[in-house]
């Protein structure tokens, strides 16, 4: 059964300079996108989840285990996350070795690693890229390869940290797809983002960060209807919901689709 | 990301911390030769006081305690084997059981430590209360060639840019199922993997580094200037000059004695 419970939590580098305080959070099937301000501590959040960082107080647990004993490599078995600079993660000189590191340590079987790394490259359409190597590869291309590897572990729960970063439209579509895909397949994503366009099309739910502590939780719908708050955490709209504010719209519009569809009206 | 530089460098303010690296070179010399000049056990003991003051007035005196620890029981193997097996050993200064100590190598030994005490100290006035990259920057206004002084400040860097690479790279295996923590089998099994992406690493840095520096007109003929000018108090020179002086005097004092 797939869970995540955050209690209380809370965490600092150095003490006198709290990053997170007292937050309580569970997620579910829903894509969930995390926004804030540069230095929220998203990146904090999600290392904190993945166990990378073990909380100053609280507890988190992932799939009913306590990441404050549970090592990070056990972890590894149920959530996997996509760092946000991919030169941190890439370190094998083959991308096909590259993609399928995680699966073979997680346990899964030669044969069986094999095929979720092709399938993980086709999903982000790296396939014909197996045989490079990652530095000969651009920043975006990398970026595709990491979250290709961390897809194929096939972990219960897919954390990516700004996946949009370099990416041009093409890019960002096919991101769009592998969240959608990996939904379907019942995988829990959760998303750090700072395209607000992209959470508007993308994510079911938005939880806002801002000085160590949730701002705002809830659908992305019910988020973007907060405009003042948002712009008060340093957080802009999605243009086309900017759009419809101006236009005096008496709804929050979050798509282009739903833009047009109101406006035939 | 934060990265902790390669220094023993405390930050603190003190009087100590004012003076300049060039004046505090010159008192590790001093230190040194003015208790070989005079031959005098008293004087070594009184200069290696006076380093201690130094230090305590420069608030690092706990920083150089585990430093001295260590050495201590280096030292302390001297005094055992100078006083048991100096050649020059005659008078006997004291006896355990059949271990007979004897004045002469006890005196050596003596010597030896207050002189490794002594630098050490005056070393560590140096290093705990000095920016490295000051003291670079004056040895370079002294003539140091650029490039050597690029490299000496590059080592400082780069040792904690590579840990920091390092433990980057840790958490991205960690995160794929890499066991890096529990026993020390289980750790020095992990410590492999990590050697060619860190080694690759350090690679591209150079070369986006040695770019950077090429773009920045690291190799031009001009007189270069510096961006920060530390300020440091007066009282440096006049220093320097007292010091010399007393050297001068010191070696005088030996010779018409
Ligand atoms: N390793 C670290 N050591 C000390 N401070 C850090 C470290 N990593 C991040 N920080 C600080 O923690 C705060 C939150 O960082 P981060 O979680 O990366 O923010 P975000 O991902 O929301 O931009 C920032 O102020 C950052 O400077
Ligand atoms: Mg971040």
């Amino acid at each position: 059964m797939t869970s995540i419970t955050v209690k209380s939590l809370s965490f600092y580098y150095k003490k006198e300079d709290p990053i997170l305080t007292d937050i309580s959070l569970t997620f579910d099937q829903r894509t969930t996108a995390i926004i804030g301000q540069n230095g929220a501590g998203k990146t904090t959040l999600v290392k904190l989840l993945k166990g990378l960082l073990k909380p100053a107080s609280g507890e988190i647990w992932i799939n009913d285990q306590d990441t404050r004993v549970v090592s990070v490599a056990k972890l590894a078995g149920y959530i996997g996350l996509v760092f946000q600079n991919p030169n941190d993660q890439i370190f094998k000189s083959k991308v096909i070795d590259e993609v399928m590191f995680g699966p073979l340590n997680v346990g899964q079987p030669k044969e069986e690693a094999i095929t979720n790394s092709m399938n993980a490259l086709l999903m982000v359409g790296m396939e014909d890229k197996k045989d490079d190597h990652p530095y000969d590869l651009s920043l975006s291309e990398r970026k595709l390869i990491s979250i290709a590897s961390i897809i194929a572990m096939n972990t219960d729960i897919v954390i990516f940290d700004e996946p949009t970063i370099a990416q041009d439209y093409a890019g960002k579509e096919t991101i769009k797809r592998v969240i959608h895909d990996l939904q379907k397949k019942g995988k829990w994503v959760i998303t750090i983002i700072h395209d607000m366009d992209f959470v508007a099309e993308t994510f079911a739910r938005t939880i806002v960060l801002a000085n160590g502590k949730i701002l705002l939780d809830g659908t992305t719908r019910e988020i973007f209807l907060q405009k003042d708050v948002l712009v008060q955490a340093g957080l802009n709209l999605p243009h086309v919901t900017q759009l419809g504010y101006l236009l005096e719209k008496n709804k929050t519009v979050l798509t282009i689709d739903e833009f047009i569809k109101d406006s035939k009206l | 990301m934060v990265i902790k530089a390669l220094s023993l460098y405390q930050d603190r303010t003190s009087l100590v911390h004012t003076i300049d690296p060039i004046t505090k070179l010159v008192f590790i010399l001093f230190s040194l030769s003015f208790p070989l000049i005079l031959q005098n056990i008293y004087w070594s003991v009184g200069i290696l006081i006076f380093c201690i003051l130094l230090l305590l007035l420069g608030k690092v005196f706990k920083q150089t305690l585990p430093i001295l620890g260590l050495s201590f029981i280096l030292l302390l193997s001297i005094l055992v084997i100078q006083g048991l097996y100096s050649p020059k050993n005659e008078t006997l200064f004291f006896s355990v059981g059949f271990i007979r100590f004897y004045e002469e190598g006890l005196l050596v030994a003596v010597r030896i430590i207050l002189r490794v005490t002594t630098l050490l100290c005056s070393v560590c006035i140096l290093v705990l209360t000095t920016k490295p990259s000051d003291l670079i920057q004056s040895l370079m206004k002294k003539g140091l060639p650029a490039k050597i002084g690029y490299v000496l400040n590059s080592v400082m860097q780069i040792i904690p840019e590579m840990r920091s690479t390092m433990a980057t790279i840790s958490d991205a295996q960690r995160s794929r199922g890499i066991e890096t923590e529990g026993k020390l089998i289980t750790r020095i099994k992990a410590f492999f993997p990590l050697l060619g992406p860190v080694i690759m690493n350090a690679l591209v840095s150079t070369r986006e580094r040695s770019m950077a520096l090429e773009v920045r007109g690291f190799n031009s003929t001009a007189k270069k200037s510096y961006l920060v000018e530390p300020t440091f108090s007066r009282i440096g020179f006049p220093l320097q000059i007292v010091m010399m002086v007393v050297l001068a005097g010191a070696i005088g004092w030996r010779i018409f004695q």
